[in-house]
Parts: structure tokens; C-alpha cells; sequence
């Protein structure tokens, strides 16, 4: 089982390179085979990625959670999955090139730098913990997806105020349908990063006893969580629409990321547990 | 190949040439008539559009009758005094099937990739169909033609992108909103790109079309005609507040619409998009409009930009078609090759035998030793009495095929499957 999880963490990142090929191939030329063979290429890296991270864990004996290279994986899995979900409800196929962008990566840095933690604490075998991973994972994935579309909205609405009328134009689904999406997307993060940061508040104090509620990474989380809901609210409220809302996601995303970064390297935190 | 074809088009001759040379449906039939009864052709063809007039013929290849067709054409056109030779073009066999299918995957239209001429050339080799004036050949030509159309369409972008104003307006909607049915358009004047664009719309299935004028009578008129609701000329700012589409082609020396008069308008909108095509020749809208986020304005300049664009990409897709159109000409010449005579007969006789071959072995051991070559005989004997008639009927043409020899010869490949040997 070793050398299966060792081949397909190796093949994995090849795979998604495959998919970035396939996917800049049908955004660049239009009735070629990667047309017709991009999504099943989508689906078949999905579930292969499960699988992976299927084995890993019996191999292992504990979810791929524990270190930030064996989460890296689980995010380009989610981001894959995500998207391949939201193909298939919109039948917009255009977008995959850009959303399939920030999974390759992470699974690149993932393949080249994961190992297993040889003891893991008693306190990372939790299923509430596991249950706060997942949904901060999924959230993740998806606020970067809605990040993503927001993007693409900024890139199309440029073209077409500036009557710059490159490949983008000629490619992307329409103004409304990425600001949907993009909104759909951020929803849906919003929520489950909402359910992980409560089932986290849950877990803490039987995990801990105390209570570290001014811990950095706390703050940091919560702090991007308002950080959404003052977007999510100025959209229904102020019916905010358009470039300011896909400005809102995809800075949203840059501070979350920003926040996040800065919180892991440069404050303890009890929530490093490798 | 005995086809021969000889036409003019917006390459060869003047406009005004090609309209006195365009036949109508009535003077096709009496055409089609002249062209088999008197000139004697066995098949024919006539494609005439605007941009083209093309005849397509069958005849002997030992008397090519470029002359025949061209005093035809002089003669139904009454253009003997304005037709000059140079007018035409002349070609034969591969050269004019190999123009037929330039001209039906459109990189022969006047604009690159027309998605028209492919239905007006179905239809005009449906009509020789139904007057009877096409026999196996043209029927493969045309075929073939059709499928070189729809190749370059479906394997392609030579179709794609609009290249008219008015489809790069509508192009340009599409890409603001995601449904035009629940969004309404206003239109602000009676000129005929703007009308044109406020029909492109409403095929497209916008919502509702509200149409504005000076002239109250010439709104009602075009309201009338394409459908929509009349609006006073002098309320149409108030308009804006509803309204997510403007086409506004009025005749105007100053701006009808200014900058700060919008930024009212733009306030009670919040940031519900207004898409604004200024198609008005001296501009009709203030460019500093769009300066507000929610305001896509854009005038005839950048969509002819648009049109540009689009007209360079599907130039750049000839290749691609010229190598589609060369494999199905090689198609072609393939299985115009396989209707000789011998290698027919000769095809046939080994597929009989085959099979005669196959059964005897297969049932040889249920005849005694003596009856095996008995057996041998008279299964021989059997094929060679189903395979007379055929090879008789076929060799009378003694090996100079005519039509219907070709057409036996092509119908019996078809039907024994001998077309899958070449």
C-alpha cells in the first residue's frame, strides 16, 4: 500500500497538469479534443485524488490533517472536486483553466514536501476535530473558488468597459453568470467556515479545559469570518452587485490569505499541533 | 469527372452585373427548362444569391461547353450587351468541385465565413432535386458539399463572432447579461442598424423593447412592425431607470444624453448594469457616461473593433478548412476512381467466390469423399448464373462507362459492400 500512495502522490501532480493542459487548450481553441475530454479528465483526477487520500488515511491510521503539506492536498482536492460540482450544475465550461490554477499548485508543494508525522497527539484523533478540518477545508476551497470567479468578473468587466476584446471576452460566460458563481461559491465557504469556527468553539474547551479565546489564529479567523458577512450583508442590504461585490471576494480572499500566513508564521498558536 | 461549372461573383464582377445576373425562383423553372431540353445537360444545378451566380453542369469531357452555358446565361438574362467573359469563371472536375466546397463552407462569401450561403446552396440543390436535374453525380457532389459545410462549421471557428454592427450589439448584450428575457431594451430612433439591432434583440428573446422618437409616427410605425411599446421622445431619461439595454441611433449634432444627467438616474439604479451602443453618426451619447461603473457604453468604433477581431480570427481558420475541403476531394476522386468496369467485375467475382469457398469448407465433411468434387462444381455453377445478369448488364457498356453504367457500378459497391475495399 506504500508504494500505491507513493506513485499516486507522485502522479497526482501530473494529473492536474494534464487538466491544466486540457482546460487552456479548450479555452484557447475552441472544437479541439480537449473539448470533449477535459471534464471526464476532471472526474477521473477526482476520484483517483480520493482514493489517494482514501489510502493515506488507513495507511496511516489518521486523517491527511496533520501537517500543512497533507492539508495542501486536501484543498487541491477540494478546489477540484468543488469545481467539477459547479461544472456540472452550470454547464460553464470556461472557467476551469483559472479555478484549476490554485490546485495544481497546492498539490505540487504538497507532493514535493509531505511526510507522515511519525506520533500524532491523541488530541488531532478527534471526530469533532476532524469534522472542524473538513469544514474550514471546504470553506477555504470555496471562498478561494468565489475569489476565483471574482477575479475572472474583474478581468471581463476590464475588457469590456475598455473595448479590449482579447480571448477573455471571447471565452468567459457572461458578466452575470461569474458574479453568480462567484457568489454562490463564497456562500457556500461562508457557511462552512461558519460551521467550522462553531464546532471549533464547541471542541476548544473539551480539548483544553482552558480557554484560550485571544489565541492569534482565533482572532484571525474570526476576524475573516466578519469580514464575509459584512460582504454577504452589503449585497442584500445595500444591493451591492457587480465590480464592487467581485472586488469585495477576491480582496476578501487576498486578506484571509494574508491573515492566515502572517498568524502561522509569526505567533505561537495552540493551534499547531505538528 | 464530368462536371463543369462556370459562374460569376462579388470577386469577378460589379454589383450591378450580379444583380441582372440573379435568377428568381420564377425564371429558375424556365431555366432548368432551356438548360436540359435545348443545351441538352443531364444534370444541372443553378446557385444564385445576391453575392453569386453559379451554374453546375454534367457534360462530356471531350466537349467542354463553357460557350453553352455562357449563351445561356446571356440569353435567360436578356445580357447580351453587359455580359463581358471576364465576368466568369470557368472550372472542371476537381477545380469546380473543389469551388463548390470553398463556397459552401464560406471562405469563398464576401464575408468570411457567411452562415447563409451553406442553406441558400441546400436550397438550390433542393429545387434541381425536385425539377429532376441532378443524377448520382451531383447528388455526391452536392453531398459532399454539404459536409464540407458542416465540417468547417462544427470543427472550426469560421462561423463564429459576429460581423454585422448590429450582431456585435447584441453579441456584446449577451455578454453583460446572462438572460435578455427578463431585461428590457430601449430604443432611441428609427434608423435602420438600429432597427436591425432592436430585431437581433428581440430574436435573441428580450424582455420587453420600448422605442422612442422625434417623430411619434415613425415610432409607432417601427413598434408596428417589429413589435414594442411607444415612449414620449421626451421622457426617455426617465426611461433609463428601467431600461438595462439603449440603442440610441438618432441624427443629432449635440449629445442627447450627458454625463450628469445619468448620475441621477445611476443613483436610483445602485449597480444594476446599463448596457448603452451608441450607433448615432455624430455620436449621440456623452463618452464621459461611461465613467460610471454600472454604465457599459460603447459606440460604432469599438463595435467595428469587435467586427475586426472576429473577421481576422475566422481568416485565420482557412488552413484549417482548405485541408478539410482537400481531404474530401480526395473522398471523392476515390469513389468517382472505383466506378471503372474491371476492377468492379473483378471485386465482385472474389467476393462471391469468397464466400462460396467458405461455406464448401465449412460443410465438406458432411459429403462423402466422391461427392466433394461434385460439391465444388456445381456451387461454381450456381455463382456463375447469380453473376451473369449482373456482368452482362454491366459489360455492355464496353468499358467507355456511361451514367447510367456509373450508376450501376456505384449501386452495386453499395449494396455487396465493395465500396469498404477501397
Amino acid at each position: 500500500m506504500n508504494t500505491t500512495v507513493d506513485v499516486l502522490n507522485i502522479l497526482l501532480p501530473l494529473l492536474y497538469g494534464g487538466l491544466l493542459f486540457l482546460y487552456g487548450r479548450s479555452f484557447f481553441k475552441t472544437a479541439s479534443r480537449a473539448d470533449r475530454l477535459k471534464t471526464a479528465a476532471l472526474a477521473v483526477t477526482v476520484i483517483i485524488h480520493l482514493i489517494y487520500l482514501l489510502l493515506r488515511t488507513i495507511l496511516f491510521n489518521h486523517p491527511p490533517i496533520t501537517t500543512p503539506f497533507e492539508i495542501m492536498t486536501v484543498i487541491a482536492f477540494c478546489i477540484a472536486a468543488a469545481y467539477l460540482f459547479i461544472e456540472g450544475i452550470s454547464k460553464v465550461h470556461g472557467t476551469g483553466l483559472f479555478v484549476l490554477i490554485p490546485a495544481f499548485f497546492f498539490q505540487i508543494i504538497s507532493t514535493l514536501l509531505i511526510s507522515d508525522l511519525g506520533e500524532v497527539p491523541e488530541i488531532l484523533r478527534s471526530n469533532l476535530l476532524g469534522f472542524h478540518v473538513t469544514s474550514a477545508l471546504l470553506g477555504y476551497a470555496a471562498i478561494a473558488v468565489g475569489a476565483m470567479y471574482g477575479l475572472l468578473y474583474l478581468m471581463l468587466y476590464h475588457d469590456i468597459k475598455s473595448n479590449h476584446f482579447s480571448v477573455i471576452y471571447k471565452r468567459l460566460p457572461n458578466l452575470e453568470i461569474l458574479e453568480s458563481m462567484s457568489f454562490r461559491s463564497t456562500l457556500f465557504g461562508f457557511i462552512c467556515l461558519s460551521i467550522a469556527i462553531g464546532v471549533g468553539l464547541l471542541w476548544l474547551p473539551i480539548a483544553f479545559g482552558e480557554i484560550f479565546y485571544s489565541d492569534p489564529k482565533l482572532i484571525g479567523s474570526l476576524f475573516i469570518w466578519i469580514l464575509y458577512a459584512v460582504g454577504l450583508v452589503s449585497k442584500r442590504v445595500a444591493g451591492w452587485h457587480g465590480r464592487k461585490i467581485a472586488v469585495l471576494h477576491v480582496s476578501a480572499f487576498i486578506i484571509a490569505i494574508f491573515s492566515i500566513t502572517i498568524v502561522n508564521f509569526f505567533f505561537r498558536s495552540f493551534h499547531q499541533f505538528y | 469527372m464530368n462536371l463543369l461549372s462556370i459562374g460569376a461573383n462579388h470577386r469577378t464582377a460589379p454589383i450591378d452585373i450580379r444583380e441582372r445576373l440573379y435568377f428568381s425562383e420564377k425564371e429558375l423553372e424556365r431555366a432548368y427548362e432551356v438548360l436540359l431540353n435545348k443545351y441538352g445537360f443531364k444534370e444541372a444545378v443553378i446557385v444564385s444569391t445576391c453575392n453569386r451566380t453559379e451554374i453546375y453542369t454534367v457534360t462530356n469531357p471531350f466537349t467542354m461547353r463553357y460557350g453553352d452555358l455562357l449563351n445561356f446565361i446571356k440569353e435567360q438574362k436578356n445580357a447580351s450587351d453587359f455580359v463581358k467573359p471576364e465576368y466568369f469563371y470557368r472550372q472542371f472536375a476537381s477545380g469546380a468541385a473543389n469551388h463548390l466546397f470553398s463556397v459552401a463552407s464560406g471562405i469563398d462569401s464576401m464575408i468570411v465565413g457567411d452562415i447563409q450561403i451553406l442553406a441558400q446552396i441546400k436550397d438550390a440543390y433542393y429545387y434541381a432535386e425536385q425539377k429532376k436535374t441532378t443524377g448520382f453525380l451531383m447528388n455526391r457532389v452536392f453531398n459532399t458539399a454539404f459536409r464540407v459545410g458542416k465540417r468547417a462549421r462544427n470543427e472550426t471557428e469560421i462561423g463564429e463572432g459576429a460581423v454585422s454592427i448590429s450582431y456585435a450589439a447584441v453579441e456584446l448584450a449577451s455578454k453583460i447579461f446572462a438572460d435578455l428575457s427578463k431585461k428590457r431594451a430601449l430604443l432611441i430612433g428609427a434608423g435602420e442598424t438600429g432597427e436591425l439591432t432592436a430585431k437581433h434583440l428581440k430574436n435573441k428573446g428580450i424582455g420587453e423593447l420600448r422605442i422612442t422618437n422625434r417623430t411619434r409616427q415613425r415610432s409607432q410605425e417601427l413598434a408596428d412592425r417589429i413589435g414594442g411599446r411607444v415612449v414620449e421622445f421626451e421622457n426617455f431619461i426617465g426611461e433609463l431607470k428601467q431600461c438595462d439595454i439603449v440603442i440610441s441611433s438618432i441624427s443629432s449634432d449635440e449629445h442627447i444624453l450627458k454625463a450628469p444627467m445619468l448620475q441621477g438616474i445611476m443613483k436610483q439604479r445602485g449597480s444594476e448594469p446599463l448596457f448603452i451602443i451608441d450607433i448615432g453618426v455624430p455620436r449621440n451619447i456623452d463618452p464621459a457616461c461611461n465613467k460610471y461603473e454600472s454604465v457599459f457604453l460603447h459606440d460604432i468604433d469599438s463595435l467595428k473593433h469587435i467586427i475586426d477581431r472576429n473577421l481576422e480570427k475566422r481568416k485565420a481558420e482557412i488552413p484549417i478548412i482548405e485541408k478539410i475541403i482537400r481531404e474530401e476531394l480526395v473522398e471523392l476522386f476515390k469513389w468517382y476512381n472505383s466506378l471503372k468496369l474491371n476492377p468492379t467485375i473483378s471485386d465482385l467475382r472474389q467476393m462471391f467466390e469468397f464466400i462460396r469457398q467458405a461455406e464448401v469448407e465449412k460443410h465438406i465433411n458432411r459429403f462423402n469423399k466422391d461427392d466433394r468434387e461434385l460439391l465444388d462444381l456445381v456451387t461454381k455453377r450456381i455463382v456463375n448464373k447469380l453473376l451473369h445478369t449482373p456482368m452482362t448488364t454491366l459489360r455492355t457498356s464496353n468499358g467507355d462507362p456511361q451514367e447510367d453504367t456509373l450508376s450501376h457500378i456505384s449501386t452495386i459497391r453499395k449494396l455487396f459492400g465493395l465500396e469498404r475495399k477501397d
